[in-house]
């Protein structure tokens, strides 16, 4: 040792023989065959979500209370965040992974809640360009699909203007839905919100009408086609008038919605029967039930919960809408056709249905077929089918057959398969990305992390805590007018409900990673964290205890340079 | 210095030799974090001394010293007395692996709690001679096979129990002995943080997987450990004074095939006779701890699904002092 010694006391100043190193100069990470990368996943809430939101996001934001933050991010893929969250199925919820460990979140509660704040507060929606553009796009439809596109557009610049045949926009969800479910004031400001961002609404404005087909086509760079489903599907039936149709005795689920819908007077007898097993069947029910006659719906398939392995035949309908109809006293006939309609010389007395075999046949069609010697008689005074709807391209014959490449999208109810508000949201964003990418001579990009999926067994579900699910109320007086049903949930419920969020595949800063790794080679910084590839000697404890799946461990050949969370 | 972390101190720094995933290095890097740097730091011979002074390279960025493998408690007794004697109060905290702790340590551990000096000591448990090569210690669990315990015709792995040294502890009426390990952080963070908030000599016992010597994949040693303790094997307890005073009680209770499966020093008992009855032999000690402890129906804030829960934002990091940083 070469340690000086002065009168006993050591000199500490004097250098020792060997002199230590830190171990930092040895690189451990030398050593590994895989690695731990920070990944982002798509949770399957929006994988399933028609109107693709990155719910996992705005929920973040929600929980922490940056209520408008979080608005803006939800917006950025659905302007009508107050509406859908109250009509939207809200496949999210069923996809959800929470429900492996208690129940799913209360996405559509949340989405409401967001959105009815929007209103309250009078939010405005943001521009994402600050280039002046000079093209002008000609949308025809203001419903969902129509002011989705409309929005997604307006946002990047562009000069848009709204045909609507209607006096009023909203399109469908106007149109039909009831009160009930969806106050009209509530879609009307989010319109507003929407059209605030510079677009032209043209109302009472039919294509092939009041405006030409060459018109549009003339005066527009490019053309949105949204024109939804609106004409009824004809039933074969006729009702003693010698001709099939519509009358004060027989009628469709959809001219009998778009007639409430305007105020106008309807006579409603006793009795009722309504035919159809699908969502808007059970709103004319419930809108019956709420004129005071009583309804009985005539539904060709099973009830729910009874074809686990075959869904085709059970009712199409929402289970919850269902639940509610019942509630309110609708009475459902499961695997029922109609034979004919019953009269008693002009007077229609009711409906002779039949058992159901197979509903339908090997191509798939809707095609029931009637056992001889089942027939019921259903009594009703008023019969409304609900049976389908389809799209009306007349005076649009020209547009139709034209294609992108010329000028003119589709999209919507008129084209998709899935017949939802939020898939017409959807459809209106992929058709602004398309537009936008062909008017700028680009290719089509979509978020990357998005391909990249995560289900619960990726999970460490053992790292979150239970919590009850938080639930709007339900109104008590709900069968007196077309009060809203279901009420909005309360700031602090909000709150915790956004908090119950797992986070899916999105790193939430739970410090696992950080806190687990024996060789300290993950580094916590301000924004998240890193691996320090230096060190990291690949054992794959970040990974296995990461809560919600952020992490990968790859095998390598070359060890990386960088990961950040 | 090793400045990459500005959350952590990182008083165990990166470079350090031991196995990919292992549990001591982890715990100890949690625990000397929660000390921080000002300690003076003793380590008995073992792994955790081995692979963190290597090749004239250490990864303590803290003082430390390197006792034999008996004597860590004596050296620290000596660096207290001496600190006591200049009228200064820098902690003095005891790291040694359960050989150095329950065999040969074990008088040396003795003497410093009887002679009542201001100490932490820390014994961080694996279960077995690792450093060495895996043998049986008095730590070693029944029916574990180690190097020495090797299964075959006369037994299967180690024939004696495991030391409850805790006890053995307690039973000295010194202020606190605790148990704690490596997957429940906030629970170990709380039981230094009282450790070093007490004056006199205090025990832990952190139960720290090794991959090697349990022969499980290095990823699993977080979860090897949480299930010791959802499965009753290894209790997590306070005693001050010989009395109990905390426990973690369990929300449910997972049977111990969970905790052996993954860990190849039990395969042996699963594909036998005699291997099946040890298996219930395993099973019936979980159940006496978790009768002797209270553990399923203690009155206790802390319980393993509180003590898990991860949160937006993290769990709060290191520093005590608010000066540096959240
Ligand atoms: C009774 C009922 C209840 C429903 N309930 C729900 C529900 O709870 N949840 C849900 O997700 N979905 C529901 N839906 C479905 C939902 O309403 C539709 O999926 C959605 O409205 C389709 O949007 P869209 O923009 O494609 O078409 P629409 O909303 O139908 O809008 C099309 C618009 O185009 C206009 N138009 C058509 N032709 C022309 C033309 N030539 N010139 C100018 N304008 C034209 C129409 O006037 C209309 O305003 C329901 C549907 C019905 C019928
Ligand atoms: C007196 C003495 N006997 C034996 C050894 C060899 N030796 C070094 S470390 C060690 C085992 C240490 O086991 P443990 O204390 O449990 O620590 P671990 O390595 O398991 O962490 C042994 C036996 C020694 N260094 N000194
Ligand atoms: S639009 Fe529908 S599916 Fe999408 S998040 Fe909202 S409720 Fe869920
Ligand atoms: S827990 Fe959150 S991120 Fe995961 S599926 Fe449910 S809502 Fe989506
Ligand atoms: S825990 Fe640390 S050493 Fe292990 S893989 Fe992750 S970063 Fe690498
Ligand atoms: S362990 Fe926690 S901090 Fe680390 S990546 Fe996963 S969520 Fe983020
Ligand atoms: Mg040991």
């Amino acid at each position: 040792m070469g340690e000086a010694v002065t009168g006993g006391v050591v000199n500490m100043a004097a250098k020792l023989e060997i002199e230590p190193g830190s171990s930092n100069a040895y690189h451990t990470g030398d050593w590994r065959t895989q690695q731990p990368v920070y990944q982002n996943k798509w949770p399957p809430c929006s994988q399933v979500c028609p109107a693709s939101e990155d719910i996992q996001a705005w929920l973040a934001l929600a929980s922490e209370q940056q209520w408008q933050a979080a608005w803006h991010k939800l917006a950025e893929r659905n302007p009508f965040p107050a509406t859908m969250g109250r009509i939207c199925y809200h496949a999210c919820e069923s996809a959800c992974n929470r429900k492996h460990l208690d129940s799913a979140v209360n996405i559509h509660a949340l989405e409401r809640y967001l959105g009815d704040r929007a209103i309250a507060l009078g939010w405005s929606h943001k521009s994402s360009c600050d280039e002046a553009r000079t093209q002008r796009i000609a949308i025809v439809g203001a419903g969902p699909a129509g002011l989705s596109c409309a929005f997604q557009l307006a946002r990047h610049g562009y000069l848009v203007t709204v045909f609507d045949a209607q006096a009023e926009p909203g399109g469908t969800l106007h149109s039909a839905i009831p009160d009930y479910r969806l106050p009209k004031s509530v879609l009307a400001k989010e319109i507003d919100a929407i059209l605030a961002l510079g677009i032209e609404l043209r109302l009472k404005h039919r294509i092939g009408k009041e405006i030409s087909e060459r018109d549009l086509l003339d005066q527009f760079d490019a053309v949105f086609l949204a024109i939804g489903t609106r004409q009824p599907r004809p039933h074969p039936y006729d009702d003693g008038t010698g001709k099939a149709g519509s009358s004060h005795r027989v009628t469709s689920g959809l001219e009998f919605l778009h007639r409430l819908n305007r105020d106008e007077p309807l006579i409603i007898p006793q009795q009722v029967a309504v035919v159809g097993g699908g969502n808007t069947a059970i709103d004319v029910a419930r809108c019956v039930r709420r004129l005071g006659a009583d309804v009985a719906v005539v539904c060709a398939q099973d009830p729910h919960g009874t074809h686990q392995q075959d869904l085709a035949t059970e009712m199409p309908a929402s289970l919850t809408e269902v639940i509610e109809a019942e509630t309110e006293g609708v009475q459902l006939i499961y695997r029922a056709g109609v034979r004919r309609l019953v009269r008693s010389g002009a007077h229609l007395s009711g409906i002779e249905i039949a058992h159901v075999d197979r509903v339908h046949d090997r191509q798939g069609h809707f095609n029931p077929i009637l056992f001889a010697g089942t027939e019921a008689f259903v009594a009703a005074e008023l019969v409304i089918f609900a049976i389908g709807q389809e799209a009306d391209w007349q005076g649009l014959e020209g547009l139709q057959q034209t294609t992108e490449a010329e000028g003119v999208w589709v999209g919507g109810d008129a084209v998709s398969k899935s017949k939802l508000a939020a898939s017409a949201v959807g459809s209106g964003y992929q058709a602004a990305m398309s537009i936008m990418a062909s008017l700028q001579g680009k290719s089509l990009v979509f978020d990357a992390h998005q391909k990249t999926k995560i289900t619960f067994r990726k999970m460490q579900l053992h790292y979150y805590r239970k919590q009850l699910r938080r639930e709007g109320e339900m109104n008590a007086q709900r069968l007196d007018g077309f009060k809203e049903v279901v009420n909005g949930l309360a700031e602090h419920d909000a709150v915790d409900e956004a908090g119950r969020c797992l986070s899916c595949g999105v790193c939430f800063e739970c410090d696992n990673c950080w806190h687990f790794c024996p060789d300290a080679a993950i580094i916590k910084k301000e924004d998240g964290y890193a691996v320090d590839y230096d060190y990291c000697k690949g054992c794959g404890i970040c990974a296995q205890e990461c809560p919600c799946g952020h992490i990968d461990m790859e095998n390598i050949e070359t060890p990386a340079k960088a990961s950040t969370s | 210095m090793d400045k990459r972390d500005p959350f952590r101190h990182n008083v165990l720094t990166a470079g350090h030799r031991a196995c990919s995933g292992c549990g001591e290095a982890m715990a100890a890097r949690m625990v000397t974090d929660l000390i921080g740097p000002e300690a003076i730091y003793i380590s008995a011979t073992g792994c955790l001394q081995v692979f963190t002074t290597h090749n004239q390279q250490s990864a303590w960025q803290a003082p430390w010293i390197h006792s034999v493998f008996a004597n860590s408690a004596a050296v620290a007794s000596g660096v207290e007395a001496a600190l006591r004697a200049k009228g200064k109060d820098t902690p003095v905290v005891v790291q040694a692996g359960d050989g150095g702790t329950f065999d040969i340590g074990l008088q040396c551990l003795s003497g410093l709690i009887e002679r009542g000096h201001d100490i932490l000591f820390v014994c961080y448990d694996n279960e077995a001679y690792m450093n060495t090569g895996v043998q049986r210690s008095s730590s070693t669990p029944h029916a574990v096979r180690t190097s020495t315990s090797p299964p075959g015709r006369l037994s299967q792995g180690k024939q004696q129990l495991k030391k409850d040294v805790i006890s053995i502890m307690a039973a000295h009426h010194m202020p606190y002995a605790a148990t704690a390990t490596i997957a429940y952080f906030p629970d170990l963070k709380a039981k230094v943080e009282k450790a070093m908030s007490i004056k006199g000599p205090r025990f832990l016992q952190v139960l720290s997987p090794c991959p090697l010597g349990w022969v499980h994949d290095s990823a699993l040693s977080v979860t090897v450990s949480r299930l010791a303790v959802e499965t009753g094997l290894f209790p997590l307890v306070e005693l001050e004074y010989g009395e109990l005073t905390g426990v973690m009680r369990l929300v449910e209770q997972k049977p111990v095939d969970e905790y052996l499966r993954p860990q190849g020093r039990f395969k042996h008992l699963f594909n036998s006779q005699d291997g099946a009855m040890e298996l219930r032999h395993l099973q019936a000690l979980a159940d006496t701890r978790i009768r002797r402890y209270g553990l399923l129906d203690a009155h206790t804030q802390w319980d393993t699904a509180h003590a898990m829960q991860s949160e937006r934002h993290g769990r709060g990091g290191y520093w005590r002092g608010s000066e540096h940083g959240r």
